[in-house]
C-alpha cells in the first residue's frame, strides 16, 4: 500500500506546485503588458532626440566633447551589466551575463557596474564585490538611469575607464529574447557617416548658440536616455521569458500529474485484484474443508 | 496671427502636451526664445524655466520644465524636457525648501560643473514657484 500512498502525495505536491506556476506566468502576463506600455510611452522621446541627434552630427565641424573622443588609453574597458533582479525566468538573467563574460574574455581589465540584482551577484562572482550597482525595478526608472548615468561619466570624464558599453537584454519577441552588448561612448564615428546618409532633405538648420554647444548638451542626455530605455526593455524581456518559463513550467507539471495518476490506478487495481483473489482462495479452501 | 503649428512636449516617461499652438516660448541657454509658426529649421538647448504655450482658442499652457531642447521645423515645433510640472503638481513649500538648500550648497561647490548642477536645481525650483505666483 505504500507505493499508493507515495503517489498519491507526489501528486498532491505537483498539483501546488502547477498552482503556483499557474499564478505567476499570470502576473507575468500583467507585468509585461505595463512594461510594453511603459516602452511605447518612451517612444516619442526616443525618436525625437535621435532626429536631434542626427541633424547635430551632420552640422558640426569640429566635436569637442569627451564623448566624441576615445578614452583615455590603457584605462580598462567599463561595462554596464543589466538583467533583471529575480529568477524564475529560464536562462534569462544566465545568457545575458554569458554574453558579458564572452565580453570579458577580450576585456580582460573590465570594470563592471551592475543594473539588477543578478548581475550584482554576477559582477561579485567574477571578483569584483565592490563595484557600484543599482535595482532594476525601483522605481522611477529614470532616476535610476540618470544615477548610473552619471557615474559612469564621472569614471570616463577622469579616466578611469576607456569605454562605456552595456550588456542588457534586447526583446526581439514574445518568445525571443536575446543579450546584446554594444558601445555607447565613445560615439562611433561611423554614427557621424550614418547620420549624414541618413539626414533628410531639411536644408540649413539654425542652431543657438551653437551645433558644437547644444551637442555638448545632447550627448550626456542621450547617455541616459539610452541607460533609461534599455532599462525598460530588459524589464519588459524578463517578463516574457518568465511567462515563457512558468507555462513551460505548467505544462511540464500537468504531463507529470497525467503521468502519476495513471501509475496510480494501475496500482490500485491491481491492490484490489490482489484483496479479491485472496478473498476467493480463502472462501474456496473453506468451502473445500 | 500667422495661424497654429502643431507642437509637442515629451519627457521620458510621456507625451505631456501635444495639440496646435499660436506661439511657444520656452527658456534657451541664451534666453527666452520665441516660436511662431512657420519658423525655420531651428534647434537650441533648454535652461529649466517656465514654458508657455498659446494653444489656439486662446487658452494658455504653463509648465515648469526641467533641461531640455527644442526643436522648431516650419510644420512642427518638439520640446524635450527632463520633466514638466503643471501649476497643480506643485507644492510650493517644497520648492521653497529646495530653493534655499540649493542656493546654501551653490556657495560652497567645488568646480564649476557642480556650481552648474546646482544653478539647475536653483532654475527650476524658481520656474516652480513663478508657477504658483500667478
Amino acid at each position: 500500500m505504500a507505493a499508493l500512498k507515495d503517489l498519491r502525495d507526489r501528486i498532491r505536491s505537483l498539483r501546488n506546485t502547477q498552482q503556483i506556476t499557474k499564478a505567476m506566468k499570470q502576473v507575468a502576463a500583467a507585468k509585461i503588458r505595463r512594461a510594453e506600455q511603459a516602452k511605447k510611452q518612451a517612444r516619442p522621446y526616443a525618436d525625437t532626440l535621435d532626429e536631434m541627434l542626427r541633424d547635430l552630427l551632420v552640422n558640426v565641424s569640429s566635436v569637442d566633447h569627451p564623448f566624441m573622443k576615445p578614452g583615455r588609453s590603457g584605462a580598462p574597458s567599463g561595462v554596464i551589466l543589466m538583467t533583471a533582479d529575480k529568477g524564475l525566468a529560464g536562462a534569462f538573467n544566465a545568457n545575458i551575463i554569458r554574453e558579458a563574460e564572452q565580453y570579458r574574455n577580450s576585456h580582460s581589465d573590465a570594470l563592471f557596474y551592475s543594473v539588477g540584482i543578478k548581475a550584482r551577484n554576477a559582477v561579485r562572482r567574477l571578483g569584483q564585490p565592490d563595484r557600484p550597482t543599482w535595482p532594476l525595478s525601483a522605481q522611477p526608472k529614470i532616476s535610476t538611469a540618470r544615477e548610473v548615468a552619471a557615474r559612469v561619466t564621472e569614471d570616463f570624464d577622469r579616466g578611469a575607464i576607456s569605454d562605456i558599453t552595456l550588456v542588457s537584454a534586447q526583446m526581439i519577441s514574445m518568445m525571443v529574447q536575446r543579450p546584446y552588448a554594444r558601445t555607447l561612448v565613445p560615439v562611433e564615428p561611423s554614427a557621424r557617416d550614418e547620420a549624414k546618409a541618413q539626414a533628410g532633405p531639411r536644408g540649413a538648420v539654425e542652431f543657438a548658440p551653437s551645433p558644437e554647444f547644444v551637442l555638448s548638451r545632447l550627448l550626456p542626455k542621450y547617455l541616459e536616455f539610452t541607460l533609461f530605455a534599455a532599462m525598460l526593455e530588459t524589464d519588459a524581456a524578463f517578463f516574457a521569458a518568465q511567462l515563457v518559463a512558468m507555462n513551460n513550467a505548467t505544462d511540464n507539471a500537468g504531463k507529470l500529474i497525467d503521468e502519476l495518476t495513471v501509475h496510480m490506478n494501475n496500482a490500485r487495481q491491481a491492490a484490489i485484484t490482489k484483496e479479491l483473489l485472496e478473498i476467493v482462495s480463502g472462501a474456496e479452501a473453506l468451502a473445500k474443508a | 496671427m500667422a495661424g497654429t503649428v502643431p507642437f509637442k512636449l515629451i519627457t521620458p516617461t510621456e507625451v505631456v502636451f501635444e495639440g496646435d499652438a499660436e506661439l511657444v516660448i520656452a527658456v534657451g541657454t541664451e534666453g527666452e526664445e520665441g516660436i511662431l509658426p512657420h519658423h525655420a529649421p531651428f534647434l537650441t538647448a533648454l535652461r529649466p524655466g517656465v514654458l508657455r504655450a498659446n494653444k489656439s482658442g486662446g487658452n494658455r499652457l504653463e509648465l515648469a520644465t526641467g533641461e531640455g531642447f527644442m526643436q522648431a521645423l516650419p510644420d512642427r515645433v518638439t520640446v524635450l524636457v527632463d520633466r514638466a510640472l503643471r501649476f497643480e503638481d506643485v507644492n510650493p513649500a517644497e520648492a521653497r525648501n529646495e530653493l534655499s538648500a540649493a542656493l546654501e550648497r551653490q556657495k560652497s561647490a567645488a568646480d564649476p560643473a557642480a556650481f552648474a548642477r546646482e544653478q539647475a536645481i536653483i532654475d527650476f525650483a524658481n520656474a516652480k514657484l513663478r508657477l504658483t505666483h500667478h
